[in-house]
């Protein structure tokens, strides 16, 4: 108890002097610092609804209500948050997509009716929608699942170059699993598929490695896995969620990976398709491309017995004379169609209809008729020298290759055209190039520009690393002849090609002119149908429509009711869109064959 | 730390042994055995501090996992004992003479659990819950939220969609 | 009753009560001589909501009984139906005063479990954060042991520049209170611009009021007199009862996980916890105070090491559906108050299996505080509490 332990608390006293520390007005001298995690803030224009917040809020504080109409990569909805639960943590903030949703640094809120406290951000307007500041989503290395797809294996193009082997390796499993992990199961891109596959989850079976149940799950909408996992047009990845920030999914390689790891002869047992009843109905189906047989796959499930006329010696039609072997291998083809004949399909090669066969005899020997006949014939442009014999199609040519014909394949070749097909003739010419001289000398010129050509990207890519020539941007004027044999194409720079309405309006600088060598030269620039089959009679009861192509209600059935059409000749085009038609046609040709009346074509 | 694992596997027959991190492992022992082991481990190798006692409900093998975590300061050791007991029946030997601390952990494991340790001091007294008359809560069959949604009363009001089921219905919906 | 008695405040021992067979004192409430008082659970005498039920006869507690529960928010079952990254805002908030520990042992058992390694800055940004969570709690600490003897000028003083570190934190991670800044793989964020400097400011701010709390308490007579041989710890009770931290530390024993088992950037840090060996509460108080300042020069090491950028989060893998294999363990850290552990059981599912928080209040307050209470007078609980310092969301999650 000494005097010191008595007195020095005293001491204090000396911080009477001090100026007392208060803020005076602390509602607005005090606003959130940078980071703080205040009230919501959603850019409803950016923000697609895909319901990654409402996910991982672990308080279910969040809600999808509808905004406006859904579209191909929007949902049309949009979180809503009940600030009863809510305990601001910003995980919301930091998974979203599309990094639309951020917080404010906004704290204060006095409001009479608790209601209010579920609002809409971005949708009711509040005080702090323009505030700058506020919790955004680190920067930096941050991210909740990876933003950058596993790298596809692809053959060098010195090896690919000269050879038909398939240029695409495949994913491992470890690549599979890591590309499936990605996904953040929003369920945005079902839509956008003309199928309408179950995408989630088939993903899901891959992380799961659970391949049966991935089977499963593609058979249900698509019979063709081993196909469209090669050569889709993958609507899918383009509205993808996670590409809005990173790159989309691998959609299409993770289906192929699901079909190349089951064996083909385990299909029935998986697919649960060993014993299927029979109706003691039969169905015709005109054309073995991917519609006829998607209809005759889930027709024959049905417990339909369906036959199939196939005016080539082989399956597959597009799918086989229309895709080189380097992007679609012939045994990828064959063992989807195999395991579609399995159920019982009868297949008719080297049939024609209208020549070995009327198309009203099949009305009367069969009880519906589907018609997938395609787009075979090619289109040409109709220039100067056109009609030489060394002007030829493309269609015609795949065609060729594919049945292993000699074809005729010069030193010089000019493509015309600036699609996928353009691109698959010019790279299996440029294959037969190396093959026979050595060298490869191909130009493949087009109407669109570089930026607009309507190939994918990786097309025009590979189609350079393997030695072909693109000039994009040039509009065919007229083929030089000489002796009976094209010299090369006299062309003109185009400098647009629609109007200000968005019509096909090409607008020529005539002064700009080039001339490509080529003896031998290609025309690419689009398909058309063959509908000799249908006689002049029958027609009459057809209704057609724009583009010559036949009207139908939406269970594909045409003016005569046993008879449906679907695929390329109706929409497209495209191996997806084909494989739905088949799907809803056969589901058409059910309800029509059981009774159940419906409106025929308008 | 590995020769005292080999040490009791030997003397108490411990078995499923995982040795994950440098200074911490975990050991499984049989019931009967487990009170020795620990006993032991606490007289003779200088594990004088316990860290905690709880249990992990295996409801789809029937039984429950008991663990006892012990600390050796000196050396820092880290080790974990795991006894598996029956589910229905879920009774184990006291330990509350070993430590004093031990009979709070016992007191909730018999309230949240529902095992019980015959002779420990207040074993039945509330220790978290008061007025319980449900089952003993941790266990799995308990369901938390079924438990709220009855016991408290939600605000309404709340409705969400599901952005495929809602796309679908909206923009395809006749297949 | 003599006039000599008066003043020194004496019990009067001729209405004590009789010893019973087995040694323990036979409390006979129909003996009248005995009082049963509950102090709590709303009470200023108490640190949070817990209660204690006392048998006293006079001022001097005879028996005394925790009573917890009134905390118990159920999250170890809540954690149960959560995702691995939802679990990380549920279990922060299991204790309220200090969170950040939290955060790091959930994310410590996840990142064990799966076997992800956090990078380097990180590391250092997550030891500044547990450094500063401390020192916000010990500067209401500290000052806290006074004002349960009714001084309560010191706390004033730790409460304002207290309000200057939870600015810091507001700025650095964008809350107050709840930080949620730590999460598995890494931390959400690097340095603001001019943290450095004006966290610099406010630690001259913390060595004035050292050197304030010094003279406020620790020269102090009637502090004194009260804390001193006040609820002694005798050296075997530290691993009798599980005693942790600061009171372990005060009875001589040096229990401190980041020396023992360093964690985080520890390893690289230059310091020496403070032991005494008389463990009243007033050495408790002391062992607190140089704790406050070695948590200040930490700091202070803690910015001048650290590196200027870096990644602050490892990829892991997606964590709307992460799942981690079979497994168990066991992670600690130091908190202000001794160890803190979380022991985590997973089964390959999206969710953990078991998680249970092991705080050092558990036993704290209820095996500990039940034998020092006894003997010590009605007026002292609270200051018994505070030297323990008792947390009791805590003890009941």
């Amino acid at each position: 108890m000494s005097l010191k332990d008595i007195l020095t608390p005293f001491t204090a006293w000396k911080r009477v002097a001090k100026d007392p520390v208060t803020v005076k007005d602390p509602f607005n001298d005090r606003p959130g610092a940078d980071r703080y995690r205040g009230f919501h803030k959603n850019d409803v224009d950016v923000c697609i609804g895909c319901g990654t917040c409402e996910e991982i809020c672990e308080n279910e504080a969040i809600d999808l209500v509808p905004y406006t109409d859904p579209k191909d990569g929007d949902s049309g909805l949009r979180p809503r948050v009940d600030y009863g639960r809510c305990c601001w943590c910003a995980l919301c903030v930091d998974v979203c997509t599309t990094n639309s949703l951020v917080l404010s640094n906004e704290y204060t809120w006095i409001a009479v009716d608790p209601e209010e406290y579920r609002y809409t951000p971005g949708v009711d307007k509040k005080a702090w929608d323009d505030n700058e500041k506020g919790w955004k989503k680190p920067e930096g290395n941050y991210e909740f699942y990876n933003l950058k797809r596993e790298d596809m294996e692809h053959l060098h193009p010195e090896d690919r170059s000269s050879s038909f082997v398939e240029m695409v390796k495949g994913y491992s499993k470890e690549q599979a699993q890591a590309e499936a992990d990605r996904c953040v199961e929003c369920g945005i891109c079902v839509a956008t598929c003309p199928a309408h596959m179950g995408i989630p989850e088939y993903i899901k079976a891959v992380r799961h490695d659970d391949m049966e149940e991935g089977l499963r799950v593609l058979y249900e909408t698509n019979p063709l896995p081993e196909i469209c996992g090669r050569i889709c047009t993958h609507k899918c990845e383009t509205v993808c969620s996670i590409g809005h920030k990173g790159d989309p999914l691998s959609i299409r390689w993770l289906k192929r990976y699901i079909a190349d790891n089951v064996e083909s002869e385990k299909y029935k047992e998986i697919l649960n398709t060993v014993d299927l009843d029979n109706k003691d109905k039969k169905v015709a189906i005109i054309g073995s491309g991917p519609s006829g047989l998607s209809a005759a796959h889930y027709l024959s499930l049905m417990g339909y017995s369906c036959t199939i006329f196939e005016q080539y010696d082989k399956a597959g039609g597009m799918m086989r004379y229309g895709i080189p072997e380097y992007r679609l291998p012939y045994d990828s083809i064959d063992k989807d169609i195999d395991y579609i004949l399995s159920l019982g399909v009868e297949i008719k090669y080297n049939t024609r209809i209208g020549k070995d066969i009327t198309l009203d005899q099949l009305g009367k020997d069969f009880d519906a008729v589907f018609s997938g006949t395609g787009l075979h014939l090619g289109r040409g442009t109709g220039i100067d020298g056109s009609d030489n014999e060394h002007v030829y199609f493309s269609t015609d040519l795949l065609r060729q290759i594919t049945a292993g014909d000699e074809i005729e394949v010069a030193e010089k070749i000019v493509v015309i055209g600036g699609g996928n097909v353009a691109m698959d003739i010019t790279r299996s010419l440029a294959r037969m190039q190396n093959k026979k001289y050595g060298k490869v000398d191909i130009i493949a010129t087009s109407l669109e520009r570089e930026e607009n050509m309507p190939a994918d990207r990786e097309e025009v890519v590979e189609a350079r690393e393997e030695g072909a020539t693109v000039n994009p941007g040039w509009a065919p004027q007229s083929i030089e002849i000489k002796d009976g044999v094209p010299t090369g194409l006299n062309v003109v720079q185009c400098k647009s090609l629609f109007d200000d309405t968005g019509r096909f309006n090409p607008q020529c600088n005539m002064d700009n002119k080039r001339f490509f060598e080529g003896t031998m030269i290609v025309q690419s620039i689009g398909q058309g149908m063959d509908l000799t089959y249908v006689s002049e009679e029958f027609k009459k009861n057809l209704e057609f429509g724009p583009r010559g192509r036949v009207q139908t209600n939406q269970h594909l059935q045409t003016g005569v009711n046993w008879f449906f059409m679907g695929g390329d000749i109706i929409v497209g085009p495209d191996v997806i869109h084909g494989i739905a038609d088949g799907h809803r046609a056969a589901i058409g040709i059910d309800n029509f064959i059981q009774g159940i009346n419906f409106e025929p074509a308008k | 730390m590995i020769d005292l694992l080999k040490d009791i596997e030997n003397r108490f027959q411990t078995f499923d042994t995982v040795h994950q991190q440098k200074r911490q492992a975990f050991t499984t022992v049989d019931k009967g055995r487990a009170i020795a082991l620990v006993t032991w481990l606490k007289e003779n190798s200088g594990f004088t501090t316990l860290t905690l006692l709880t249990a992990v409900d295996w409801i789809e093998d029937g039984v429950f996992q008991l663990t006892y975590l012990l600390n050796n300061p000196d050396k820092g050791f880290e080790l974990g004992i795991r006894v598996m007991i029956d589910r229905e029946e879920a009774t184990m030997e006291s330990s509350h003479h070993l430590w004093k601390n031990m009979m709070t952990y016992q007191r909730e494991l018999k309230e949240m659990f529902g095992i019980d340790f015959p002779g420990s001091p207040r074993l039945n007294e509330s220790f978290i819950l008061e007025g319980w008359d449900d089952i003993p809560p941790y266990r799995r069959d308990f369901d938390t939220k079924e438990y709220s949604t009855t016991t408290y009363f939600p605000r309404p009001g709340r409705k969400t969609n599901d952005p495929t089921e809602y796309m679908k219905s909206k923009m395809y919906p006749n297949t | 009753m003599d006039l000599k008695n008066m003043f020194q405040m004496k019990a009067d021992r001729s209405s004590y009560m009789e010893d019973g067979q087995d040694g323990k004192l036979i409390t006979d409430l129909d003996s009248h001589k005995l009082l049963k008082i509950w102090q709590g659970p709303q009470h200023p005498g108490v640190t949070g909501n817990m209660s204690l039920e006392l048998t006293v006869n006079g001022d001097e507690i005879v028996e005394s009984k925790t009573h917890v529960g009134y905390l118990h928010r159920g999250f170890e079952k809540l954690m149960e139906r959560r995702k691995f990254i939802q679990c990380f805002p549920t279990c922060i908030r299991m204790c309220v005063a200090e969170p950040d520990p939290n955060e790091y042992i959930l994310s410590a058992c996840i990142e064990n479990l799966s076997g992800i390694e956090v990078p380097e800055m990180a590391q250092w940004l997550r030891t500044l954060a547990l450094e500063m969570a401390r020192l916000q709690v010990l500067l209401r600490g500290v000052p806290g042991q006074a004002g349960t003897f009714a001084l309560g000028l010191g706390y004033q003083w730790g409460n304002y520049i207290r309000d200057l570190i939870l600015d810091r934190f507001e700025e650095l991670t964008g809350g107050r209170v709840y930080h949620m800044y730590i999460l598995p793989g890494g931390v959400r964020g690097l340095l603001p611009d001019g943290f450095k400097q004006r966290m610099e400011d406010n630690l001259k701010l913390v060595d004035e009021f050292l050197v304030n709390i010094n003279d406020l308490m620790y020269n102090n007579s009637v502090f004194k007199k009260r804390a001193k041989g006040l609820a002694v710890i005798p050296v075997d009770w530290v691993d009798k009862y599980g005693v942790y931290g600061p009171a372990a530390r005060a009875a001589g024993i040096m229990r401190d996980t980041r020396k023992t088992h360093p964690y985080l950037k520890y390893a690289e840090l230059d310091f020496e916890p403070f032991t005494t060996t008389d463990s009243d509460v007033y050495a408790r108080s002391v062992v607190r105070w140089n704790d406050l300042k070695m948590t200040v020069d930490l700091i202070r090491q803690i910015m001048a090491k650290m590196p200027d950028k870096g990644e602050i989060k490892a990829p892991t893998p997606n964590v709307m559906h992460w799942q981690i294999p079979k497994g168990e363990t066991y992670m600690k850290c130091e908190s202000s108050r001794g160890e803190y552990g979380m022991y985590m059981v997973t089964d390959g599912s999206e969710m953990p299996r078991r998680v249970n928080l092991k705080g050092p209040s558990y036993t704290h307050a209820n095996a500990l505080l039940d034998k020092l209470l006894v003997n010590a007078n009605i007026a002292d609980t609270a200051a018994i509490m505070v030297s323990l310092a008792t947390c009791p969301p805590e003890i009941e999650r």
